[in-house]
Parts: structure tokens; sequence; C-alpha cells
């Protein structure tokens, strides 16, 4: 009954009000998290050549959702620091450069680790396989199998 | 509630918070939405903490940096400028701080209308270390030329930061901080100038030509020309004496629009080396403008340098002295002190009565800091004219009796102790109204002093039985301290004056029944001492001390050396001090202090005046004693006897290197030991097995030093200065001179800044070249006072005199000449000699010292300025007469 309750006011919340997201964007340096954001936010894309140093921060409205892009430094120094901008987030999204295949277990470690923190323990992880365009660029099953990442239900 | 919030004053609502609510406040930092209002006061709050010096541990301030980071997604701009503050203050405690870099790099390049543009510019610098520097490199070059003044000068300032650990990469933007010099905004052409300075100051042609540049006049901000004047004034000071190629230019600022470009311009030429009469001139003239300007902050600047100049230059301050006598009423109290010692300094001597009698006036509205001042002002012109020396008494005995405090009244009562000293027809007069002041005095230091003072002087005045009445009643009024004072001021009596000795007796006896110990002592000793003419001698009328600081050393060692233990203390190694030699000491010590403390603005940093030496040779009995106690602690050096003179360090690198070495050199018996004190300025290098090589370069003269052993430093790390002690022994007691090349050799391993760990590995070999050393006549001359040169002199005799007569082309005028003499032989001025007067043509300079080995050797330099110069003949006598021609030859050399 309560459920049923609560589900209605969401409906009618999400009439009146705007929905809010966070998501934070994780992975390698070079994997295309920061290109990925301003496609998401301008709707075009421009090659940025430059690393982000720390995190960019971009609020995104797309109709009644409002999503707050958490865009993290993928370089080794950063690293122990996305943890910190993960906590407490909708979502957190791993970019992984799907061509670039020597860069693959340190990408993979790298998830495993941010996996096993019980902070993030609830968060749903979205492994994005970008780049895959490229020639010689991994499929969705390869990237699957070489990550061993369980997909989601 | 009530009384505490009182107490916390203008902390108003802020009183009560503390760091760890804050801190649980600061999770709102991660509620969404943001609340811009309510973090603006969290901010707010740990600014206030930080700014109260709260500690923040790394652990905290990291943890905190990280949540005001999430505040980059609120859009308020308040909010956005309280968070850059907040990154500034916590940069410097929190770890990993460069995760904002691009988060600030995006709000610099925004729009242009954005407000904050600016403060994110210099926020980011903050978080900047050299890794990132690469990063911010582009956009800030990019922003020095921005248009806006205020982006354009937090840039400029973003930039000046940097510098000091990025030289090379900040010296890269040069030209376009030469393009904001020509900025609309005056305040970024003043950080840009300031800017451009750093980056070419070591270039001196090219900071000769940026200030010729930019004083026609292209420049808006006064605050600019006065760094112009400064960086003038830098110029001239490494000028040789005499020339002044940028004279005109301060001269022209003088007639500036602004009066802070005025006044600058002025002070620069008052503290110009050797100045002039005809160039200080104008720039009094400018002052004495100020001087009845309305604006208060220009009458107190104006009036203070012109006490500083009345200092050396009295004359050229008389014109103003009009107009000074009109500040004295001035409602300004700071403006009217300095406008009255400036007027004692300079006035002559029929002006000091009317002066005085507007100084009483005075004197009850002003503090007594104040009233300090105006006392030593008093003192020296007591002493500059000793027949005003009654009026001057009259007026210290009169504010001895007013109300004041401790330092107040020690101004006073040593004042009045400098006229006694020096003045001999004050004694009496002087005396009494001590006596005076001692019979209600609330100050115990001063009664002692007073007591002690007329324990000496009084008996050798005529009515010496006077005294003794006002002494008595102190034992009979006063505490234990004063008693104590007391009755060895009555002992003196009783031994100097036999005729009075045993009604003094009587006296003491009666102090025997004293119910404090000291006081019955002294009566005790003093009783059997006046009856034994020897004891007198030894114990009462020897004025001679020791050296305190040697004293000091050899009891020290002897109570830390238990075999020593089984021998009583032998004192007579250690060197006497006459009473004469230490008041010598101490009237050079308070000039020199009286100079220091003399309300200066900036002592020009190249004071070659020789009271500034003289202070420095008075001092130097002190630190030597301080470098015997460090040579003695090391084991290798400690067989080297006692120390017979060690020199003052020498700069061997500038200041800012890589690695700062200083170099002081020691003379032993049959040693020289070199010591390094070495120093290394960069963070990420740790330096191993440090050493100092040392290569005569002309081989000859090395021959006579043979190089024994050196102590090198294990390891040197950031900011902790390290000894290098480098022995060479000098067989037969040599003294050779020499000239050494010397280099650092070490091995460097990289370290982390932060945390100091040092990588491992072995570390690369590397060499360093610093200046020579050189060992000169000078060390091995230990500066001596003696009583009367001119007996000794005579003593020596004409047979043991060696002659020479040099021409010193390289000083222009006496007074360089004697610093320069005093450079090379080391040796200490007597009778007053070493002060030149102004535009002496001819002087005398007379010098003694004792010459390693323990040859006394006297001095005496005749000079005259002709020809290309200074014409100066060297007489030196010694018993030893190659020490003699050592230190004629010296000069020559």
């Amino acid at each position: 009954m309560a459920s049923l309750f609560s589900g209605l006011i969401n409906w009618l919340r999400s009439l009146f009000w705007k929905q809010e997201m966070e998501l934070t964007l994780v992975g390698l340096q070079n994997s295309g998290k920061t290109t990925l954001v301003n496609v998401v936010a301008n709707g075009s894309f421009t090659e940025d050549m430059i690393p982000t140093v720390g995190f960019n921060m971009r609020k995104v409205t797309k109709g009644a959702v409002v999503m707050k892009l958490w865009d993290l430094g993928g370089q080794a120094r950063f690293r122990s620091m996305w943890e910190r901008y993960c906590r407490g987030v909708n979502a957190i999204v791993f970019v992984l450069d799907a061509a670039d295949h020597e860069k693959l277990p340190a990408a993979k470690a790298e998830l495993h680790q941010l996996l096993e923190k019980p902070q993030l323990a609830n968060i749903p992880v979205l492994v994005l396989g970008n780049k895959n365009d490229l020639p010689g660029a991994l499929t969705s099953d390869q990237i699957i199998e070489k990550l061993y990442v369980q997909p989601a239900d | 509630m009530g009384k505490k919030d009182e107490d916390a004053g203008d902390s108003g609502h802020f009183y009560h918070i503390d760091k760890s609510t804050v801190l649980q406040e600061a999770r709102a930092f991660n509620e969404t939405p943001i609340n811009a209002r309510k973090c603006r006061v969290i901010l707010t709050k740990i600014v206030f903490l930080l700014y109260q010096s709260e500690t923040f541990h790394t652990n905290e301030a990291t943890e905190t940096f990280f949540w005001i980071t999430k505040l980059f997604q609120a859009q308020d701009i308040p909010l956005r400028q309280m968070v850059y503050l907040l990154i500034k203050e916590l940069s410097t405690v929190a770890d990993n701080v460069f995760i904002g870099t691009s988060s600030l790099m995006r709000d610099m390049t925004g729009k242009s209308d954005v407000v904050y543009r600016a403060n994110a510019i210099r926020a980011l610098a903050r978080i900047t270390d050299t890794s990132t520097l690469a990063t911010i490199e582009r956009p800030l070059k990019q922003f020095i030329v921005d248009k806006q003044p205020n982006v354009s000068s937090g840039a400029l300032v973003s930039s000046l930061h940097l510098f000091n650990a990025n030289k090379e990469a900040v010296r890269r933007w040069a030209n376009e901080v030469q393009e904001a010099v020509n900025n609309k905004g005056a305040i970024t052409q003043y950080h840009a100038l300031g800017l451009l300075y750093q980056i070419r100051q070591h270039d001196r042609m090219a900071v000769i030509k940026l200030v010729q540049n930019y004083s026609k006049g292209a420049l808006k901000s006064p605050l600019a020309y006065c760094m112009l004047i400064r960086y003038a004034c830098k110029i001239m000071e490494d000028e040789e004496a005499g020339s002044r190629s940028l004279y005109e230019l301060l001269e022209g600022w003088l007639r500036h629009k602004h009066d802070m470009v005025v006044y600058e311009a002025a002070r620069a030429i008052c503290n110009l080396r050797d100045v002039s009469s005809t160039e200080l001139f104008p720039a009094v003239t400018a002052l004495q403008l100020m001087l009845v300007n309305h604006k208060t902050t220009l009458r107190f600047a104006a009036i203070r340098t012109l006490n500083k100049l009345a200092l050396t230059h009295p004359a050229a301050v008389f014109p103003c002295n009009l107009d000074m006598e009109n500040l004295i009423t001035d409602p300004n109290r700071s403006v009217a002190t300095f406008a009255i010692t400036t007027l004692l300094k300079t006035g002559n001597e029929a002006s000091v009565d009317r002066l005085m009698k507007q100084i009483t006036g005075f004197m009850g509205e002003i503090s007594d800091e104040f009233k300090v001042i105006v006392i030593e002002a008093i003192r020296s012109l007591c002493l500059k004219f000793p027949a005003k020396q009654s009026l001057m008494l009259n007026f210290l005995s009169n504010v001895l009796r007013d109300e004041g405090g401790y330092e107040y009244k020690r101004a006073i009562v040593e004042a009045i102790f400098d006229i006694v000293h020096h003045i001999p027809e004050s004694k009496e007069f002087a005396l009494s109204h001590l006596c005076e002041f001692i019979e209600d005095c609330e100050f115990n230091k001063l009664a002692v002093r007073i007591l002690h003072l007329l324990g000496t002087e009084g008996p050798k005045t005529p009515k010496a039985s006077k005294y003794i009445r006002y002494i008595y009643n102190r034992v009979i009024l006063e505490n234990a301290t004063v008693r104590a004072a007391a009755v060895t001021a009555l002992a003196r009596f009783a031994v100097q004056l036999p005729e009075l000795r045993e009604r003094v007796k009587v006296l003491l006896t009666r102090c025997l029944d004293d119910n404090e110990d000291e006081v019955r002592d002294r009566a005790i000793m003093y009783l059997r001492i006046i009856e034994n003419e020897d004891l007198c001698k030894r114990y009462v009328a020897n004025e001679s001390t020791f050296n305190w600081a040697s004293l000091e050393r050899n009891l020290v060692h002897y109570i830390n050396d238990d075999s020593a233990h089984s021998q009583p203390f032998d004192i007579s190694s250690t060197p006497m001090t006459t009473r004469d030699q230490e008041i010598a000491e101490k009237s050079r010590a308070v000039s020199a202090a009286a100079e220091l403390s003399a309300p200066s603005l900036r002592r020009p940093s190249t004071a070659g005046t020789s009271t500034a030496r003289s202070g420095q040779a008075a001092s130097s009995g002190d630190a030597q004693a301080g470098y015997a106690a460090a040579i003695e602690k090391i084991p290798q050096l400690s067989q080297l006897g006692p120390l017979f003179k060690s020199s003052s360090p020498i700069a061997l690198t500038e200041s800012e290197t890589e690695y700062v070495v200083t170099a002081v050199k020691h003379i032993f018996n049959q040693h020289v030991v070199f010591q390094f004190n070495c120093r290394n300025t960069l963070n990420d290098q740790v330096l191993e097995k440090l050493n100092i090589i040392l290569k005569p370069l002309d081989e000859e003269d090395g021959d006579a030093l043979v190089h024994e052993t050196s102590i090198p430093i294990s390891q040197l790390v950031y900011d902790v200065p390290g000894t290098v002690y480098v022995v060479y022994s000098r067989p037969g007691g040599a003294c050779p001179t020499a000239t050494f090349s010397s280099a650092l050799h070490f091995f460097v391993k990289d370290c982390d800044p932060a945390t100091g760990e040092v990588d491992e590995g072995e570390g690369y070999e590397d060499e360093y070249q610093i200046e020579d050393v050189e060992l000169v006549v000078a060390d091995y001359v230990l500066p001596t006072y003696v009583v009367d040169f001119k007996r000794l002199w005579e003593a020596l005799g004409e047979a043991a005199e060696v002659v020479e007569t040099y021409q010193l082309t390289n000083v222009a005028t006496i007074k360089a000449a004697v610093v320069n003499l005093f450079q090379v032989l080391g040796m200490w001025p007597c009778d007053g000699s070493e002060v030149v007067p102004e535009k002496a043509t001819t002087h005398a300079l007379l010098m003694s010292g004792v010459y390693v080995g323990g040859a006394k050797v006297l001095s005496r330099c005749r000079m005259v300025i002709g020809g290309e110069g200074v014409t100066v003949e060297v007489a030196a006598r010694s018993k030893d007469e190659s020490v003699a021609r050592t230190i004629v030859d010296a000069v020559g050399a």
C-alpha cells in the first residue's frame, strides 16, 4: 500500500518538478570523458586535447531531467580521489577506450578497485565502451569478457 | 551571556563556534540542491577559524577542501568567490589541492563579463606547483595581456607568486609582462613593473634601461613610480662611490604631481650613500613644503625623514627649523615629538634655551614611548653643548620627579649617567639630583645602579661626605636588594677616603644587625677589607672585570670536564677587561644602538659607516666565543688548542642561489680552520657527502699550508643549515696569505618536496663552483683595545717602526680609505680616530692589534687626498719587526 502511495507521489512530482540526477564519470586518461560530457551538454563533438587536471562540473538539462555530471581527471594521481566524488551519486559511469588494448589491464584493475569500495556498494556502475568506431575496437561482449564484469540485470 | 559576549569584541556571533561543529556543518556542501546562503555562512566560519589561527590537520583540511570543491556546482557568484578564498587559505595545509585546477581554469576562461575571473586566477596560482604549471602557463600568459585591468593584475600577481619556485617558466612570458605595463589600469601597471623587475633584477643594464624608459611619464600609477625610485636607488647603491648616474631622475621626480612620488624621491635622495649637501638641497626643500601640508601623514613622513637626516647632516636640515618649530604645537603628538627631537639635533647653542622651555610644556602631553625619544635627543644634545649641562640637568631632574614607567625613568637616569661620565663639571650637580631621586624611587634596579654610581663617583668629589647620609638612609629604609647595594657603596667611600673611614665603619657595623644574609655578608666582608690596604687594592679599587663571554665559556668547560675538578678553577686564563675598555665598548654599543633605534625608515643597506663597523667589532667577541664552543664539540677539532681569531662570515654565493654558502676563517696556534656554513634551498634535493674542495690558486702561497682533514656533511636536507670544516696546518706558525678556488662536491639525490622522503639509489655526483676564499693578513690580527696609544707608540720607539707610502687609487674619500684600511688590517681603532669629519682632506687613523703568536702591533695611517685617490703613509711599530713589515705590506698588496 505504502509503495503504491509513494509511487503515486513520485509520478505527480515528475509532472510538476524536475528530476535531478547526479552522475560521476571516471576512467583512465584519454578515454573520452570530457569529450562525452561536452557532447551531452552541447550536442556537438569537439576534439579537446587538454587533459583534465582535477575535475569538471557540468549541469545539463534535458527535458525534465537535470543531470549533474562530475567529470574526473583520469591520470594516475587523480584516481585515488575518484571515490570522494562517487559517494552518494545516482550512478557511476566508467568510460573505457575500447580501442586501446594496452591499457585494458590497467582499466580493469581500476574498475575492480572501485567496485570493491564498501562506501560505493549500492551505486549502479555503467561501463561505457567509448571510441567503438575506431578500427580494432572491442565489442561489448568482448569488453565484458575482458573485464569480467557481470552485466546489469 | 553578558560578560563573555563583551569580551568577544568584534567577533560578534562567531564567538561561540568551534572547529568540530563547523566541520560537521560543512556536510551541507554535499546536499542537493545547494543552499548558497547557508553554505556561505559555513565557509565564513571556516575562514574565521583559520584567521583565528585555529590549526587544521592535513586530514581535516583535505577533507574540508574536497567538500568545498563540491560547491563548484552552484552558480551563485558570492558563494563562488567565497570558495576561492577557502581554496587559497587551505592550499597550504590540504593535500592534493591540484584537484581544483580544471574547474578554476574553466572559471577564468569563462565569458568576459564574469566578475570572478581575476579571483579564479589568483586562486589557481596558489594550488599550482611545478608539475601542474605547464597546464596553466598558456592561459596565464594570455591573461597578463587581458584588457581588463583586474584580470591582468590577477595574472601578474599570480606570476609574481609563482616566480619564486619557477623562475625559468615565468621568464618566458617577459614580453607579455612588458606589454602589461602599458595597461590602462594604474594598479596593473604597478604589478607589471614589479614582475618585470623580478624577471630582470640580476641584469643590471636591463634594470637601468627599465628605469630610464618608464621614467619619461608613460605610467599612471604613483606606486609604480615609487618602485622605479627604489630600483634607481638599488642601482646607485652598487655603483662606485662618487658616481650617481640616476640622480637627475630622482631630482625630476621631486616635481611630480603625486605627493607619494615626491616623498619617495626625497627620501631616496636622503638615503643616498655619501650624499652631498648640493644633492640634498632640492630634497630637503621638497620635504620642507610637506611640513606645512594639511595632510597629517605627509607631515609625519616628512618630519620623520628629516629627523633621520639630521643625525648625519644636521646642517642640511637647518633651513627647515622655522617650519619645524611651528610643528611643536601640531595636534598630532607623533609629529610634534619628531619635530622636537629633530630641532634638538639641528639647533645651535643659542636656540637651546628656547627649545627646552617649549619641551617642558610639551612633556606632559605625550606618552612614555615618545618621552624616551625626547630624552635620548636631549642626552645627545647635552653631549654636544656641554655648556648647557646645568640647564639640561635641571630639566632631567624635573622630569625625573614626574610620573612615568620604568623605561622612561631608565632613559632619564642613563642620560644623567652619560652626562656625568662625559662632562666632569656636571658631576656634583648630577649626583645630588640622583641622591634626591633615590629618596623616592620605586624601581629597585635604578636605585641599585644609582647607588653603584654614587659609590664610584662620589668619593672623587670635593664634598664626598654629604652623599653618605643619602646612602645610609637607603640602608635604613629600603628592601634587601637596595640595602646590599648601599652597603657596597658605603664601603667604597671608606676605601677611597681614609679620613671618612672610621665614621663609615660605624655605619657598616650597624649593618651587621640586618636581617638579610646578603647585607650582613657584604658588611662583614667590607669591614675586613677596609682594615687591609692590600685587600682594598685587590677587591675594591681594582675596576677591571673579566671578559664575561670568555669567563662563561671557561666556567662551562670546567664544570663539564670531570677530570679538571681535582684542581681549582684557574681564572687567570680568562682575559681581563679594564674599566676604560668596558666603557669604550659600552659607548660604542650605545651609539650603534642609538643609530639603529633612531626613528629610522630603512637603513641604507650599504652602511659603510664606521659606527656600524665598530658595532660589529664589539659583538665579534661574543660570536667568537660561540664558534669556539661549537668547534670544541667536534672531536677532530678539539685538539687544536685555543682559538686565536675568527673572521666575520663572508658570503661565497649570492643569497638566492640553489646552495647558499658562507665562510668563517678561524686561526689557531698551528692551524687554520675554514668553516663553511651551507644551506640547501632546493626542496626536492638532498645532498649527501657534501665536502668543500679547496685549491690554492698560486701553488707557492699554498705550500705554506698543509691540508690535514676535512669534515664533510653526511646529509644536507632542505633549509637545514650544515657545516663543513676544512683544516690546514701552518707548519712553524707560518702566516701565509693565499687565495683558494673552492667548490662544493656532493652526491645529489632527489626527494619528495612534501614528505622529504629520499629516492632510492646512489644519486649522482656533482660539483658546484663557489667564490674564492681568501686568507688575508687581517685574519691573523686580533683587534685589541689599548688604553693609551700615544704612550705605547712612543715606548716602542722609532727603531721598531716600518713605514711605507702608498697611493690608494680605488677610493675617493678619506672615509672610504678608512673603511678600506679596516678591512685590510683588521685592527682596533684607537682614540676615536675611526671617526672622519665631513669633507676631511687629511686624517690620521690609529689602530692597535695583536698578531698571531702574540706580538702587539700598533699602526698609524696618515692620509691625504691628492692625485688620484688618497695617499696614505702607513707606519707600524711592533717588537717583532717582521710583524710590522707584514702589516705595512698588507696595505700595498
